[in-house]
């Protein structure tokens, strides 16, 4: 029989405790599982006892209700079998503490751990109760469980190797040094078939100690199965209980401890100074390496993208070279029939330009074998190499920029009304090229001069031809008195001035009109010596007739009547009957010219420039570079800072006075020669006319605003006119009152374009 | 047959009414008609129920008024457009379509005819750029000629047409005068010349426009020196007038001694041309400017009492229509605009027709009838109209050239004289 007895160090560690913990109830609870061992000491073959430990342990764990009850009912039956052994054990009584050199037998015992911890206290509770008398009482399960605390143990035996009893006839010695005989042994047959009948077998333990049979409460059974589960041993006891603060900070009037801070926790530990310095030196010495390096892969995509190959150089503006082209079907040795081209499509190849020309033309081979060397080969590989090497790639930038977003945010059209749009009246009766018109100050009627020598009068409202003079001679220019009250026509024909009398107006203006119109010839005694023109009366006509050398064009000014021609610049002063030649250098021809509307300022443009003049003060104000090859015509504004400049290539140009001397804008819109320009006198419009038989309208506005630029936006292309031996629309003038627009065509008619 | 079947289907019931004298009615039952009828198979359903009743009754177009408005499309359409149930019985009222029957013989001037005027039934005034008015009894008989004039005349106006013996007119010139003119009513065979009894002086410049008050005793005209002149013409308080054009014109001879008119009142404030004057109140005068505004003048005062801007510059005016209130204008587009003035706060067209090709010269208003306008246009055209529709009425294309003037003659006949030099009578227009 081997003895399994709790180990020395339950022991020991019961022995300190036995001093503080001496309540009854720690007393009643080691009680318990210190018979539940000992009763494992008891029976005579191991391999039942193993067995039957297991069973019990099994069915804890199982924790059925029912076999609970029925371990309740058979818990006497229990008693007295330890009724039995309990006088045996009383026998064997040594009443040693020390058991120290059983500790290797224990292993064999089939108890847990959690059940050894019980058992060592289970000694302290058996050394408590050293005293009491070993008797042991009848008892039924839950009063022998009871008593027992108080009961001493029946043996004395001590702490001490059971097997040395083995083969005594006791098992111990009482308390009064009495040998307690073992008890007779059951039959293992009747013990069986006992144990088969009893229900409750399963919570009998066999103390081998006390040489006594326990039965297991069910108190103790609930124990052991939550000392399985690890749980804390007692079902009331809380695991999570709230913590209790025994010790009352709140009320310390000192802390703990009353020591100052060590020193050391303020300076740095050089322990672990050394420990940095030593890794620092490690790093320095590269023996310490943070990154792994990569490896470098084995292989690349031979075929793969190359888009991500700039890696492989740090080189930043590393660019590709672009792949060539893989091999399709066509290059194949043998490729499908609708590859092969056809004869015709062959030849029709050989009519392509070279740079066109496929360079390849596939064909059929019967076997590898049979393809020849491609001719190619060497020329190509060798252009490769070239585009390799010797083209220059570079990475251009794109700028996405929406295109809309750079014109200039122009009005509406719609805002910008009324201008001129529709053509509703011609005029028509001219047999040649209407080459100049001119509109009367109200608007009522409107003069035209025309390549068949003949001017004519026209009513606006309703296109009748009020008067034809027959000049005889192409027309130049025509030009209206801007004075309403002095009708006056101005005609340039041929080398001539013509000022013709309208005959418009009532018997007062008629005579004001001849009075001036009247020429002393006495008082004409022209010295044509070094003045370029002579004055006569032209009584045909009923004006005056002025001669030239060389005429271009001329204009009236309202404020003073003059005329004005070049040829150098001659100004013909009507009141007085005087020529006058400009006392300035005109740096070129002169091509036309233009007085200011207000102030005494003649604008005269030669081919490049345009020179501003101030005719009180005779001297240049200000010269304008055009930058055009050729200026045909000009205009001024209204309020005298802006003119236009029409060019003979197509261009306007717009200059601001005040700005520059370069022009402001310069605007790129028929495609052939400027033929004229005009202003609108009230209205911010202006126009060009060229030579493709279209006028073109825009909006011109100046602000009074010295801060804001003119505003241009083009309006409106005006068509209609047809195109005549290469002149399209010769002349074009607004309406003086309303938004409209006369054009004079060299398809001998003149439009009245409205809004 | 299916396509016939789906015809035969569309029907609408449909009464005919009719506001026309007895020979014009037919029974007032209803009858289901084919849905995709036009005016064309109103008019022969019309002409043949009047046929049932009258079995010599010659057929004529008519013209058919659904709620107010022309059948111009099909009737389908024209109720799907409007949005007139086709399940209820339909009234149709048909009036007698107004169409020119005949086209008179033009009756040729000398040279273009830039005004006309045929608000006297016996007769018709024209002013022609030869500088000569003319008196037409009919078409082709010249009666009277104007002469006087130094410039081409612009515009006539008949002051007193219901006068007994001697009808006055107006003619503005481009000579900056007005001429009184009396015309004698007395049956004559050859053409008589008349010398104007009275030059009114005090324009500027050319006088483009005359009208007459309707009680005849005063005329305004409007010129291109930007004001309107009102003038008296009532010859008898001409005292201090009286003054001999001998010392003027010394080289003319058979020199009258003629009245001199002077404007009593000068309404100022256009600043263009006035284009156009008509006077159909005694104390309001409307006025149209090249300014695009068309005023309206309190005579007495002087005032402008209201003002439309219309954005264009205006050539004809005239007021008439439904409470004679009503502006008609055509200006430097295609477009005739009927403005109502009772209508505050807007200055936008209530009617807008626009299917001339060119500028408007010319527009009048019917005397009688509410509803319809004459005009002409630039495009060689005299169209009539019908405010109920938008489309002409009828279109005159009998000129060669452009048209400068037209009027209504006698009620049921519009008078236009163009560039052509030619004055084109159509006659036979049923307007009720």
């Amino acid at each position: 029989m081997r003895v399994s007895r709790n180990d020395s160090v339950a022991a020991a560690n019961s022995k300190e405790k036995k001093s503080k913990e001496k309540t009854t109830k720690a007393k009643s609870n080691r009680g318990k599982p210190s018979r539940e061992e000992t009763q494992l000491h008891k029976s005579e073959e191991e391999a039942e006892e193993e067995n039957f430990a297991n069973n019990v342990k099994e069915l804890l764990v199982d924790d059925d209700e029912s076999q609970d009850d029925e371990s309740l009912s058979d818990t006497e039956d229990g008693g007295s079998e330890l009724d039995d052994e309990g006088s045996a054990s009383s026998d064997n009584d040594q009443g040693s503490d020390d058991g120290d050199g059983n500790e290797g037998s224990e292993s064999d015992q089939g108890s847990d751990d959690g059940d050894e911890n019980e058992g060592s206290e289970s000694d302290q509770g058996s050394d408590d109760g050293d005293e009491n008398e070993g008797s042991e009482p009848d008892r039924g399960a839950e009063e022998s469980d009871s008593s027992e605390d108080e009961v001493p143990q029946r043996n004395t035996v001590g702490d001490v190797p059971l097997e040395w009893y083995k083969d005594e006839k006791h098992i111990g010695y009482d308390i009064a040094g009495k040998k307690i005989t073992k008890k007779d042994r059951q039959d293992k047959l009747a013990s069986y078939l006992d144990n088969v009948d009893d229900s409750k077998n399963w919570l009998k333990i066999f103390d081998e100690y006390d040489d006594e049979e326990v039965e297991v409460t069910k108190e103790e059974a609930n124990l052991i199965r939550n000392l399985l589960k690890g749980k804390a041993p007692h079902a009331e006891f809380d695991p999570y209980a709230p913590y209790v603060d025994w010790f009352k900070w709140d009320d310390a009037k000192h802390p703990l401890s009353n020591a100052p801070e060590p020193k050391r926790r303020f300076i740095p530990s050089k322990s672990e100074h050394k420990l940095v310095v030593k890794y620092a030196r490690a790093i320095r010495k590269g023996l310490i390496k943070f990154d792994k390096q990569k490896e470098e892969p084995r292989f690349y995509m031979l075929w793969g993208d190359d888009s991500s190959s700039s890696e492989k150089t740090g080189h930043l503006s590393y660019i590709p070279a672009p792949k060539s082209k893989l091999p399709g079907h066509e290059e194949s040795y043998n490729p499908s029939l609708e590859y092969i081209p056809t004869q015709e499509e062959i030849n029709s190849y050989q009519l392509m330009d070279e740079e066109d020309r496929p360079q390849f033309i596939p064909k059929r081979f019967e076997s590898l074998r049979s393809i020849p060397a491609y001719e190619n080969a060497v020329k190509e590989s060798f252009e490769r190499c070239l585009d390799l090497y010797l083209c220059p790639r570079v990475r251009k930038k794109r700028i996405n920029i929406d295109p809309e977003s750079l014109k200039p945010k122009l009005p509406s059209r719609k805002d910008l009304r009324p201008y001129p749009v529709t053509c509703y009246l011609e005029y028509k009766g001219h047999k040649g090229a209407v080459v100049s018109i001119s509109t009367e100050a109200s608007g009522q009627w409107i003069a035209s001069g025309s390549t068949d020598g003949t001017v004519r009068i026209w009513e606006v409202q309703t296109g009748r031809c009020l008067k034809i003079w027959e000049i005889g001679e192409a027309v130049h220019y025509v030009s209206w008195n801007p004075l309403h009250e002095l009708p006056i026509v101005a005609v340039a024909a041929g080398r001539d001035v013509f000022l013709l009398n309208t005959g418009l107006g009532n018997e007062e203006v008629q005579g004001k009109v001849k009075e001036l119109l009247h020429l002393d010839m006495p008082a004409a005694s022209d010295d044509s010596g070094n003045v370029a023109s002579s004055w006569s009366q032209d009584n045909q006509h009923g004006g005056i007739k002025l001669k030239h050398f060389k005429l271009r064009t001329l204009t009236i000014c309202a404020l003073t009547n003059w005329l004005r021609e070049s040829k150098a610049i001659l100004i013909h002063q009507l009141s007085k009957k005087v020529t006058q030649r400009l006392p300035f250098k005109l740096h070129g021809l002169p091509v036309s010219s233009v007085f200011h509307p207000t102030r005494s300022i003649i604008f005269a443009a030669t081919k490049k420039h345009v020179r501003v003049y101030d005719l009180v003060k005779q001297k240049l104000i200000k010269k304008l570079e055009t930058g055009l090859r050729e200026v045909s015509s000009i205009a001024v504004h209204p309020a005298g800072d802006n003119i236009i400049v029409g060019s003979k290539e197509g261009k306007l140009c717009w200059f601001d006075m005040d700005l520059s001397s370069k022009a402001y804008k310069i605007l790129r819109c028929h495609p052939k020669d400027i033929t004229n320009v005009a202003f609108h006198r009230s209205y911010p419009l202006f126009a060009s006319c060229s030579d493709d038989s279209t006028a073109y309208v825009f909006h011109g506005m100046v602000y009074s605003d010295l801060n804001e630029n003119p505003l241009i936006v083009p309006l409106q292309i005006l068509r209609g006119h047809a195109s005549s031996n290469g002149r399209g629309v010769m002349d074009c003038k607004f309406h003086p009152r309303q938004p409209w627009l006369f054009t004079a065509g060299a398809d001998s008619l003149i439009k009245l374009y409205c809004h | 047959m299916d396509m016939d079947a789906d015809i035969d289907e569309k029907r609408i019931q449909a009464r005919f009414v009719t506001k026309l004298k007895p020979p014009y009615q037919i029974p007032n039952t209803s009858l289901a008609i084919p849905a995709n009828l036009t005016r064309l198979g109103l008019s022969t359903i019309v002409n043949s129920l009047l046929k049932n009743v009258n079995p010599e009754w010659e057929s004529q177009p008519f013209d058919f008024l659904i709620d107010g408005e022309l059948v111009r499309l099909s009737l389908d359409q024209f109720l799907l457009t409007k949005g007139i149930s086709a399940e209820k019985i339909l009234e149709i009222e048909y009036i007698k379509a107004v169409v020119p029957r005949t086209e008179e013989e033009p009756s040729l001037h000398e040279d273009w005819v830039s005004a006309v005027d045929g608000s006297c039934p016996r007769f018709i005034l024209t002013g022609c750029y030869d500088s000569l008015g003319r008196i037409w009894k009919a078409a082709g008989e010249c009666r009277h000629i104007l002469e006087g004039h130094n410039d081409a005349i612009t515009s006539v106006s008949i002051i007193n047409p219901e006068g007994k013996e001697s009808v006055t007119v107006a003619t503005a010139s481009k000579d900056q005068t007005l001429r009184l003119w009396k015309i004698g009513l007395e049956e004559d065979a050859y053409p008589e010349r008349i010398r104007a009894f009275k030059t009114l002086r005090g324009h500027t410049d050319s006088v483009q426009t005359v009208a007459a008050q309707t009680s005849g005793s005063m005329i305004c005209s409007g010129s291109w020196d930007c004001t309107i002149n009102l003038w008296r013409t009532d010859e008898s308080d001409a005292e201090g007038d009286q003054i001999s054009i001998k010392k003027r014109k010394v080289k003319n001879k058979n020199e009258e001694s003629q009245l001199q008119g002077e404007a009593f009142s000068t309404l100022v404030g256009h600043t263009q041309g006035v284009s156009s004057v008509v006077w159909p109140e005694r104390d309001s005068v409307f006025s149209a400017s090249l300014d695009h505004t068309i005023r309206r003048w309190d005579v007495e005062t002087g005032k402008v009492l209201s003002n439309i801007y219309s954005g264009k510059a205006i050539n004809c005016l005239h007021v008439g229509g439904e409470g004679s209130i009503l502006i008609a204008a055509g200006g430097s587009d295609s477009i005739l605009r009927v403005w109502d003035p009772r209508k505050p706060g807007t200055s936008a067209p209530v009617y807008q027709f626009s299917s001339h090709n060119s500028w408007i010269s010319a527009c009048k208003w019917h005397s009688k009838s509410l509803f319809h306008l004459v005009s002409a246009s630039y495009d060689g055209k005299v169209m009539l109209w019908d405010l109920r529709t938008a489309w002409p009425l009828a279109v005159i294309s009998s000129h060669e050239d452009k048209v400068l003037c037209a009027d209504w003659w006698k009620g049921n006949s519009v008078v236009s004289g163009g560039a052509d030099s030619k004055l084109c009578i159509s006659s036979g227009i049923s307007v009720q």
